[in-house]
């Protein structure tokens, strides 16, 4: 019985091996491109922020005292104008906690009075008083660098 | 012919490329910490993120790993991450504490600023055992007093500030000793010094360097990293090296106890030793102090030249109240360290005892009918005493060290 046969298609091996480059190569050039992006792209860990925005004046009546946590640091609106103390303590850098007359340093016990004068150590030094600055149109923006 | 090494280099670049990219992918997420000591990013935390807090003084934020550790901070690898780590798991090995421990004067530094731990537990007797070797030594005619020479390692002391302080000691050298006795007391009887590795057992479970007395790992297993440091250090770490058996001195051997204590009061051991009551009702480090534990920065023949506290530390004499000191100011010790371990909550104007030396037993407080209190580093338990001084006691007046006490008031066993 005879079997009837359809059109077979033939790949002959140099074609193969073209069609086989021509994939190797695009797989390698997408591969290639991927990683040159990613590499192009990459951005290191952002620097720590040094510049905060805290808004209109207005919003700090005199004789308040404002913890600004993003910041680790305290401000205060004195009448001589504003000022601000770095919560980080200038022991070993622990962040300081305020309590009721003054702050206090959880992890080796220095504390400090309202004014981040030394009362007792391991810290030496006062706690760091920090710039702020008031724009003309009346915001605050307080650095810590 | 070209075209098929044409293809085979593309393949070979694509599995490269292929293999990198699935190397890539395997690498962690980087989880970044910028410690406020360093201010340098690093990304131990990618692995280590599950870790405890190692104590309330040292928090990772503010430290970091790498400042006590070591090692690559950027690395995500692990090999490469641990390759430069100091002492391995343990920074504080006294071959790496300067560089840990020591590091940024938290832990190096004079007398005077109190920060001179490091050099305090390097000289004492417990790191250098200088006082077992001298005492060896000068049994089996190697010296010809008991005087320290020689430590497990080489000391230097600049500034002796006792009369009994020795300004050096050279290394024990087992290869320049003639005596038997001496080599054998090298090989089997050197494995409770600070900075030796205990002996296989929980029992003797420690870790060496700071760590031996401030990381409790007594009765646990060792493969399992702890990250603890403390000084609410009970006694059971105390007994990984204390109260665990007995040495032969003509055998140069070590006899490990075989009871198997079912109460407090017989898990101190000494056969022919007496206890009174509070030696086993509190733990080591509520009476024995800091200079007596880790030194007092000047080196020691033996253990009897720091280790001073008596009985009548704490409860005076027949004819004298024991000393104390009124807390005058924030910056006293003793406030120092009960905010370490705040069991107690002192305040200026406080009383507390303090020893013959001047140290504060900042666990103590005066109360106003003349008694005092005491509160358990490690367990927090309170308990109350009062003065010898109007008692009954009828201890002669020329006899009252405490092996004299011990001869009323121990108890049986």
């Amino acid at each position: 019985m005879n079997k009837k046969q359809g059109p077979v298609s033939k790949l002959h091996r140099r074609d193969f091996i073209m069609v086989a480059l021509k994939g190797t190569l695009g797989l390698s050039s997408t591969l290639g491109l991927i990683g040159l992006i990613r590499f192009l792209g990459y951005q290191s860990d952002p620097a720590p922020q040094t510049e905060f925005e805290l808004g209109p004046a207005s919003n700090f009546p005199p004789g308040s005292r404002t913890p600004v946590p993003e910041a680790q640091a305290v401000l205060y609106h004195m009448p001589a104008g504003f000022i601000a103390l770095s919560l980080v303590c200038p022991h070993l850098g622990c962040v300081i906690n305020s309590v009721e007359q003054g702050y206090a340093c959880p992890c080796h016990g220095s504390r400090f009075d309202a004014q981040g004068q030394v009362l007792n150590g391991p810290a030496r030094e006062p706690m760091r008083v920090l710039r702020v600055e008031q724009t003309p149109g009346g915001q605050l923006i307080l650095y810590t660098g | 012919m070209q075209t098929i090494r044409l293809f085979l280099a593309s393949l070979l670049l694509c599995l490269s490329l292929l293999g990198a990219a699935w190397l890539q992918s395997r690498q962690p997420r980087p989880v970044s910490l910028l410690p406020t000591l360093t201010g340098q990013v690093e990304y131990c935390l990618t692995c280590h993120a599950d870790l405890p807090e190692i104590s309330p003084s040292h928090p990772v934020e503010t430290f970091g790993c790498v400042l006590c550790h070591g090692g690559e901070r950027l690395a995500l690898d692990a090999d490469l991450a641990h390759s430069t780590m100091r002492g391995g798991r343990n920074p504080s090995e006294f071959a790496v504490v300067e560089a840990s421990c020591g590091s940024g004067d938290c832990h190096s530094g004079t007398a005077q600023d109190q920060r001179d731990h490091i050099q305090r537990a390097v000289t004492s007797v417990q790191g250098t055992y200088a006082g077992a070797i001298a005492s060896i030594r000068f049994t089996y005619g190697a010296q010809s007093d008991q005087t320290a020479r020689l430590g497990v390692y080489p000391v230097q002391d600049d500034h002796l500030t006792t009369a009994t302080g020795l300004a050096s000691l050279g290394t024990f050298d087992p290869s320049q000793e003639s005596s038997p006795s001496v080599k054998a007391f090298a090989d089997y009887c050197l494995d409770c010094h600070l900075s030796a590795e205990p002996l296989p057992g929980a029992q003797y479970a420690r870790l060496t360097g700071c760590a031996a007395c401030h990381t409790p790992t007594a009765n646990t297993d060792l493969d399992q990293p702890v990250h603890h440091l403390t000084t609410a250090i009970p006694y059971t770490q105390c007994n990984t090296c204390h109260n665990r058996g007995n040495y032969d001195l003509r055998q140069m051997q070590f006899h490990p106890r075989t009871d198997q204590p079912v109460d407090r009061l017989h898990d101190y051991y000494q056969p022919i030793a007496q206890f009174v009551r509070c030696e086993w009702t509190l733990d080591c480090v509520d009476c024995h102090t800091r200079f007596e534990a880790m030194g007092d920065g000047d080196i020691h023949s033996n253990k009897k030249e720091i280790q001073y506290i008596q009985c009548r530390t704490c409860h005076g004499t027949l004819d004298e109240l024991p000393l104390t000191r009124t807390i005058a100011g924030q910056d006293d010790l003793a406030l120092r360290m009960a905010f370490l371990n705040p069991v107690i909550d002192l305040k200026v104007g406080d009383t507390v005892l303090v020893t013959e030396q001047g140290e504060p037993l900042w666990n103590t407080r005066q109360l106003a009918d003349g008694a005092f209190e005491l509160f358990g580093k490690a367990t927090g338990q309170r308990f109350t005493f009062r003065p010898v001084m109007g008692t009954a006691c009828e201890q002669k007046l020329d006899q009252q060290e405490s092996r004299d006490c011990h001869e009323c008031h121990s108890v049986k066993r």
